[in-house]
């Protein structure tokens, strides 16, 4: 009976279930239905990613390859051409595949090329000597004051430089080079940032900068187009010639010829020629700039520069500078065959002067009075690069006169002296020059150590180098 | 000074007269996009794609080498009123960056869309792959500059420039493509007869002074079998040119290419000593009296190529 009740039982059960299995198979057939469209859809996308992937390797392909071993392709037809043209952004022909790649960390790094560095920099190095007679180095009276008959770094610059941001440049210049001491002395020589997007097309620089005051005054020294610096503007300028901290604005007019405007305020911390540090005393500036091509291959370029600023004594000191170059570059040369450039400072400054013992009494006969001093001084110079080919057109030769009062003490200056130059490459050169200087001064002037030179004679040589990138010098 | 002050209304007219977006002509040229391409041939290109909506300047003359190109303030007065500056892209015209600098003009700074960089998406050659310094002359680290002779660069290059035309004059985008797609038609009949002009000398070895022609040379099978320059930008040495001349002659070297601006003579005695002949190539638009357009320069090369090696 039991048996009977079991089988009865399993028959219902079996009865009552075949409905629900029949139910089950349809769902996994739907479900299986489902899973194939989803896989025939997955496939199309593989598929078509693919082929995008495999068009993209044939348009590569077929783009011209230049290379002297490969047979080089002709272009595609014009109207293939003219398809090359981006009408917009790309489309995106990334694959679930490309996807899912595991790629490195920091892949910008890892695969950097050439270029891809973010600023430039560079270095320069700049080595002088002067020989001259023993009366000279005695009294420290030579073009290099102090480091008469000696070789030394004159300035050994490391610059950095580049784009801060899609609105700003910035430069870096830090210095070293030999003191009169003997030591080797670093100093951070320029640190300036110029905002290039003002309106209105200006341009602010601020920061330590080489003020653009005259023609060689923004120049370093081993960019320069002599040896040493010119008497005019070691006397008005100082041996550093005038490196400020503060800003300058230029703007450029809209006109058919250049002319630049140029407008500077700074702390006025030129020992020589003002000194009196503060930005409630300021030193201002101010440079006019023009150009002018003269004829195919000729070009002038014209300034005129003012400073006025306070001395430490606080008394007022003014600084007016007219300038020219000219360069005369024949058809096809890579280089000027003719540089010709000259400056002229005049200054009108007030200075201290102390009463004077007449009488030999140790007591001031005269009082102490302020006394103005309108001084000036030039220098002209030049240079011909002869050879227009071959490593002969690295050779020049060159002179430059000079004539200067001195802006302070009773007297004046000439000097005058050739060069000659060979620059192997754009990356070094060597000058060597012969420069005569007579001074008419007080006695008490150039002496030091029982020594006195009035009469210098000089030889100078310089050595340049520079490594790395170098910031090209407008004309 | 009453005399200045007199003279000053005259001065004023004058400048009014003179200065761009000022005077008569202003009207006219307004409607213009003002475009400066740093080369002549980047120039040439411009205006095969800009027409009439363009006014292009150059910055190099086409017969100054534009690798030592003397920054002079004019170029900056040029730059100052561009909407757009077309730059090679490889450092040939590293010199632009200083132009722009002293220029003002915020338009055609680094990275805003007043910026064509005509190298983009072109196969560069002569890419070092090892480190490069300056014992190995003036190299350029991002490959050979020289792409503009090659005439299969020119759809490329007129992309890009077509690109940089219409972010500025977006509603001017199909002339532009009508005035590439029709200077490139020229450049597609040209070539056949370019090619054919070259075929017979197929794998033949020249020499040349500077490499401004491997792109050209890559195009029609040309082998460049050596420079007159000892390294790029520094003069041959006597022993660099002995090797060269014994070189040619083991090679059966027939012709040696010289730019204008370089040493012609010497590449003559060159020549000479190795029994080849020298043809003086235009490396860009107006370099010689016969390369007044683009394709112009490409037609006198190869005629003076095929010329040569005949």
């Amino acid at each position: 009976m039991r048996s009977l009740v079991g089988i009865g039982l399993l028959s219902a059960g079996v009865l009552m279930s075949a409905p629900v299995a029949a139910q089950d198979i349809e769902a996994l057939r739907q479900e299986l239905q489902q899973m194939r469209k989803q896989f025939d859809t997955m496939k199309d996308g593989y598929e078509k990613a693919i082929n995008r992937l495999g068009e993209r390797i044939q348009q590569i392909e077929s783009k011209p390859q230049p290379a002297a071993a490969a047979p080089a392709p002709t272009p595609p037809p014009a109207a293939s051409m003219a398809q090359a043209a981006p009408a917009g952004p790309p489309p995106l022909a990334v694959s679930p595949m490309d996807l899912a790649r595991p790629r490195p960390p920091f892949a910008l790094y890892g695969n950097r090329g050439p270029g891809q560095l973010l600023f430039d920099m560079g270095i320069a190095g700049d080595f002088v000597a002067n020989f001259t007679q023993r009366n000279v180095d005695k009294a420290n009276a030579g073009s290099f004051a102090g480091q008469e008959n000696r070789f030394f770094p004159r300035e050994i610059e490391l610059s950095l430089f580049g784009q801060v941001d899609p609105y700003a440049r910035a430069e870096v210049r830090i210095e070293a080079g030999e003191e009169d001491s003997g030591e080797i002395a670093l100093h951070l020589a320029e640190a300036n940032l110029t905002l290039l997007t003002l309106p209105f097309n200006t341009q602010l620089k601020m920061g330590q900068m080489r003020n653009r005051f005259g023609l060689l005054n923004s120049f370093h020294e081993h960019d320069r187009p002599f040896i040493e610096t010119p008497n005019v503007l070691g006397w008005f300028l100082g041996d550093e010639g005038l490196v400020e901290r503060g800003a300058e604005l230029t703007w450029v007019a809209p006109l058919p010829f250049f002319l630049e405007a140029l407008v500077g305020v700074f702390n006025g911390d030129n020992e020589d020629a003002f000194g009196r540090g503060k930005l409630t005393h300021p030193l201002v500036t101010g440079r006019l700039r023009t150009f002018f091509e003269l004829e195919e291959w000729g070009a002038i370029q014209l300034g005129a520069s003012v400073a006025n600023g306070e001395t430490p004594e606080r008394h007022r000191n003014t600084l007016l500078g007219f300038d020219a170059k000219y360069k005369y570059s024949p058809e096809g040369w890579t280089h000027p065959l003719l540089t010709l450039l000259g400056e002229v400072i005049y200054q009108d400054r007030r200075i201290n002067v102390l009463g004077e013992d007449t009488d030999g009494d140790g007591v001031p006969d005269t009082p102490d009075e302020t006394r103005r001093r309108k001084r000036w001084g030039w220098y002209a110079g030049g240079e011909v690069r002869p050879f227009r080919t071959g490593w002969q057109k690295g050779l020049g030769a060159g002179f430059r006169y000079d004539w200067t009062q001195y802006p302070v003490m009773r007297g004046r200056e000439w000097a005058a002296g050739p060069f000659i130059s060979f620059a192997p490459s754009e990356f070094l050169r060597f000058r060597l020059g012969y420069k005569h200087t007579q001074r008419t001064a007080d006695r008490a002037s150039f002496s030091e150590n029982e020594s006195s030179a009035r009469k210098v004679d000089e030889i100078l040589f310089q050595a340049t180098f520079i490594l790395g990138a170098h910031p090209v010098h407008p004309f | 000074m009453r005399s200045l002050l007199r003279a000053l209304p005259v001065i004023a007219l004058a400048v009014v007269q003179l200065a761009p977006g000022l005077g008569p002509g202003a009207a006219a040229a307004a409607d213009k996009l003002r475009v400066v391409a740093t080369t002549t041939d980047l120039k040439a290109l411009t205006e095969a794609v800009g027409g009439d909506l363009v006014e292009v300047n150059s910055l190099a003359r086409g017969n100054q080498n534009p690798h030592d190109l003397e920054v002079r303030p004019s170029l900056m007065v040029k730059v100052r009123r561009a909407d757009l500056l077309v730059i090679n892209g490889l450092d040939l015209d590293q010199w632009a960056e200083v132009v722009v600098q002293g220029a003002n003009n915020p338009k055609v700074l680094p990275g805003t869309p007043g910026r064509v960089d005509a190298s983009q998406g072109l196969p560069v050659l002569e890419v070092p792959t090892t480190k490069v310094d300056r014992s190995m002359g003036d190299v350029h680290p991002m490959g050979n500059p020289h792409y503009t002779p090659d005439p299969g660069m020119a759809p490329q290059i007129t992309a890009n420039i077509l690109a940089g035309l219409a972010r500025l004059m977006p509603g001017s985008r199909p002339v532009f493509e009508k005035n590439r797609a029709d200077f490139l038609g020229r450049l597609e009949q040209a070539m056949s007869r370019w090619q054919a002009a070259l075929a017979p000398f197929k794998g033949a070895r020249i020499v040349q002074y500077h490499a401004d022609f491997v792109y050209l040379f890559a195009r029609f099978d040309l082998v460049k079998a050596g420079a007159i320059e000892d390294r790029p930008g520094i003069p041959a040495t006597p022993g660099h040119l002995a090797r060269l001349i014994q070189e040619m002659k083991q090679a059966q070297v027939k012709l040696v290419v010289v730019e204008p601006w370089n040493d012609v003579k010497l590449a003559e005695r060159v020549a000479q000593e190795a029994g080849a002949k020298v043809r003086v190539l235009a490396p860009s638009v107006g370099a010689l009296k016969e390369a007044r357009t683009y394709l112009d320069t490409v037609d006198y090369n190869v005629r003076t190529i095929a010329d040569g090696l005949r």
